[in-house]
């Protein structure tokens, strides 16, 4: 195990460093140049000229680069260009953030999806499995931006219950912090609803129709025992990955979610950084939710090989 | 209108020939009381004195103010929540240049006058007056006794100096250069006493004071030897407010300072939110989440506007667009092209299509309706398909020909290039429109492309205008035009301190664009706000700063 780990964190710092590599080079490609985008359009060429020289940014590419990479092996991540501030706060601020809300989607949304897709799979055919399927799927084609403003007009502006904006006052009690988080992560939760829903039916109905199950039901054990026991935990093994890959996507990929309630997670940050040109801002998020994803499937790869004895104790799948 | 002649004898003792000139054309009538104010603020007459010259004239003795729609008086001790867009950079006041930059360095800084959005008259803010020579080549401040600024340090002459020093330091680059070029040097400010700072201009310049009022946003004073780049640390100035906490991707917080000249300010605290764009905002203003949106285009705005839940804060200002044909390749060296493609624009459907009327008319020139030495005697240009057609027939071009159009994906200007396009192929003038981002645009198009389409923002007067878009070798001249009795024009214009002589040269200026039409300017949008109609006393401007020390939820 301690081996297999070891081996994935080592794909996983080389994966990094491509995707260092390619961020570098995608952010070289877009139009503008820094030292522009902080004084203006109106700035004078030589103004421009003067400030890119000390940002450093009219350096070799491959200067510039090597240089990044330097400072970052030494822990400093440098400074924002149109901050003008280290980034390592902003960086941290916007992972909280983005932590904090990944994680009121999650619990409103996993335990949810799972036990309806249990429901629908036990009820395989009847009315309740199509009912909670087509619901799933629906809400499945409904994309983060249309539900969004959905639940903003219905329950923030016509109803006026819920906080439109996801960002809490400054100082604000856990409470309060959750109770702005709601109306995002209902929307994430739509979104992720359906698929992990049909994971858990899909993974139910194999379970059921498998041959310990029938041996267990043979035996004359109760429905409730065969279920908890034999079905429910083989079942949930492919949900359970399909929930923790989904994590990376919690944290770092609500670009949408964060812009439509104007909240400062990692998705945001990094579009910003994008749009000014902030090199060193922009590798530094993208670096972040790499780590995220990385880190997030990571986990999902060793909970499946240590709920799944064949591959724990080497054997074939 | 009751006169005492005794009361006007007694102010007139003292006052320079320029200011008793002044109050002369107002007592004999030429000036009404607005362009009195005005003028008087100008060349540095005191708001008392004005107030006192209206008075013995038998109007009423009050002083200019300003206040937002909503009537009822504000009540102190409000938490307001403002949302703002996000600066672009790092809050530098030499160098910021955008909407979220100059709103976050005038809550705290202040400047030594204050351009008043509703009458476009100068009032004091550090300076409590100010007066030019003769020939308006020297103006001299008299700063305020007893601004300090909330660090505790006092305000003097010598703050004054080295702001100004920092903002015209050729060495680097700062914001207010384009203002300061061709006017003031850095060797030009000169300290002459703690309370008196004189500036020795390179040219006269009838419309300094305005150069460096509140319509220079960069301009605010700041304490001497203070770094403008680590300024966003302290935020240290002599304002209504301090800040207590600034954090450059979500907001500001900012607190009352007990120490302001200006006395008691009604906010218990200001929360600047920063958004990204518009949509956001209006949604956090219809949930409640913000009390004031501070600068709004009417696209997407429906819901706030005519909504009688909320208060348009509406202020008129030169915020347009110039679409620059090249004076020097044809096709549009020819004049006779370019009036064609001006007659081609239907103005007034432009305006109501792209603001839904919250716009001026624009006349092809830089003076914008609401200055006050626009000629409005120049006939407006109105749309003439049959005379476009004409002139390009004399032209040599009755088939009409095919041009590139280069411009900005920035507001509705892409909307207007849509429009711009179809209006020229009623004439036969075929547009291919090329619509880059910002940054590719004013890199690779702006001043070079054969039709270029720029924004323009806010300015109290149109100098900057006049000299940088237009002059020979103007450093915005996308139109590369060149025009030697322009020029002179523009020298006699600059020079003028006196409203009808800047009126009548106004006039000339404005005739000659029309024939000549260098560049087309349809329309000057109007700067707009919007706000909860429980709150009063916001006062905005046309370059799209927000003033609340006097606001809070108003009772009838």
């Amino acid at each position: 195990m301690a081996v297999y780990i070891l081996k994935r964190l080592g794909l996983a710092l080389i994966t990094l460093w491509i995707l260092s590599m390619i961020i570098f080079w995608v952010g070289q490609q877009l139009p503008g140049d820094p030292g522009r985008t902080i004084l203006g359009n109106l700035a004078t060429p030589a103004g421009v000229a003067a400030l890119d020289h000390k940002l450093g940014v009219d350096r070799p590419i491959v200067t510039q680069y090597t240089d990044w990479v330097t400072k970052l092996a030494h822990g400093d991540m440098g400074s924002s260009y149109s901050f003008q501030a280290p980034i390592r706060p902003f960086i941290t601020s916007a992972l909280e953030n983005s932590l904090k809300l990944a994680l009121v989607a999650f619990f409103m949304c996993v335990p949810l999806a799972i036990v309806s897709g249990v429901i629908a799979a036990l009820k395989s055919g009847e009315w309740v499995d199509r009912a909670i399927s087509v619901f799933g799927l629906s809400l499945l084609g409904l994309p983060e931006f249309v539900s969004g403003v959905f639940l903003i007009m219905i329950f923030g502006i016509w109803l006026n219950v819920l906080p439109v904006g996801a960002t809490p006052p400054a100082g604000a009690d856990p409470f309060t912090q959750v109770f702005h988080l709601i109306l995002p992560a209902i929307a994430i939760a739509c979104v992720l609803f359906g698929y992990i829903m049909r994971m858990a039916r899909a993974g139910t109905i194999e379970a059921l129709n498998s041959d310990y199950t029938r041996t267990a039901v043979l035996k004359g054990l109760p429905t409730k025992t065969v279920v908890r026991r034999h079905v429910l935990r083989n079942a949930l093994l492919p949900t359970i990955t399909v929930v923790a890959t989904q994590v990376g996507y919690l944290i770092g990929g609500l670009l949408v979610v964060e812009y439509l309630f104007h909240y400062n997670g990692i998705g945001s940050l990094t579009f910003k950084a994008a749009q000014a040109k902030d090199f060193p801002l922009l590798e530094s998020t993208v670096l972040t939710i790499g780590v995220v994803y990385l880190v997030a499937t990571l986990i999902a790869d060793i909970t499946y090989t240590l709920l799944n004895p064949r591959l724990r104790l080497g054997g074939d799948t | 209108m009751h006169r005492d002649p005794k009361k006007l004898d007694q102010l007139r003792v003292g006052r320079s020939e320029l200011e008793n000139h002044v109050i002369d054309e107002f007592v004999a009538g030429r000036l009404s009381r607005r362009e009195f104010l005005r003028r008087g603020s100008i060349i540095g007459l005191s708001i008392p004195a004005l107030g006192a010259t209206v008075s013995a004239c038998g109007g009423a003795n009050s002083s200019p103010t300003s206040s937002s729609a909503p009537s009822g008086v504000p009540k102190a001790g409000a938490k307001l929540r403002i949302a703002g867009v996000v600066p672009t950079s790092a809050i530098n006041p030499a160098q910021i240049y955008d909407e979220g930059g100059l709103t976050m360095i005038q809550q705290t800084g202040e400047y030594l006058s204050f351009n008043d959005p509703k009458t476009n008259i100068l009032k004091p803010m550090l300076a409590t007056g100010f007066k030019p020579n003769a020939d308006a080549s020297v103006w001299t401040y008299t700063l305020r006794p007893g601004v300090t600024f909330n660090d505790g340090r006092p305000m003097t002459a010598d703050d004054v100096v080295y702001s100004f020093k920092q903002n015209t330091d050729p060495k680097v680059y700062v914001d207010a250069a384009s203002v300061f070029n061709g006017v003031l040097t850095n060797d030009g400010v000169k300290k002459i006493d703690d309370q008196t700072v004189e500036f020795n201009l390179e040219a006269p310049n009838g419309n300094f004071s305005y150069l460096i009022s509140s319509d220079n946003y960069n301009m605010i004073i700041v304490p001497n030897g203070t770094d403008y780049a680590k300024w966003q640390k302290t935020f240290v100035g002599t304002g209504p407010f301090k800040l207590t906490s600034y954090q450059a991707n979500s907001g500001a917080t900012f607190a009352p300072n007990p120490n302001w000249w200006g006395g008691n300010v009604l906010p218990a605290e200001l929360q600047h939110i920063f958004y990204p764009t518009q949509q956001p905002q209006i949604t956090a203003l219809q949930g409640g989440d913000v009390d004031i949106v501070n600068l709004i285009v009417p696209a997407g705005a429906e819901g706030v506007l005519n909504n009688p839940d909320y208060t348009l804060l509406d202020t008129k200002s030169s915020q347009h667009r110039e679409l620059s044909m090249r004076c020097d390749k044809p096709p549009w060296d020819n004049k006779l092209v370019r009036q064609a493609m001006a007659l081609s624009l239907n103005r007034p459907e432009i305006a109501q299509a792209l603001f839904k009327g919250y716009a001026q008319l624009g006349n092809d020139n830089p003076f914008a309706p609401f200055f006050r030495s626009t000629d409005t005697t120049v006939a407006q240009r109105v749309q003439d398909l049959t005379k476009a057609k004409q002139l390009l027939t004399q032209a040599g071009l009755p088939n009409g020909f095919t041009t590139d159009l280069y411009t900005e994906d920035y507001q509705e200007i892409k909307n207007y290039a849509q429009i711009i396009k179809q209006a020229a192929q009623a004439i036969g003038i075929n547009i291919n429109l090329h619509i880059d981002t910002q940054a590719t645009y004013y890199k690779d198009h702006w001043l070079s492309g054969i039709m270029s389409l720029v924004d323009y923002g806010h300015r109290g007067v149109p100098n900057v205008v006049l000299t940088a878009t237009l002059a020979k070798g103007g450093a915005w001249n996308a139109a590369h035009f060149a025009d030697s009795q322009y020029d002179a024009l523009v020298k006699q214009y600059v020079a003028a301190l006196d409203l009808s002589t800047q009126k009548q040269i106004a006039g000339q200026i404005e005739t000659l664009l029309l024939d000549e039409t260098p560049w087309i300017c349809a329309y000057y949008f109007d700067s707009l706000s919007v706000c909860k109609k429980t709150i009063g006393g916001v006062v905005t401007t046309g370059m799209g700063q927000i003033f609340l020390s006097g606001a809070g939820p108003i009772t009838a």
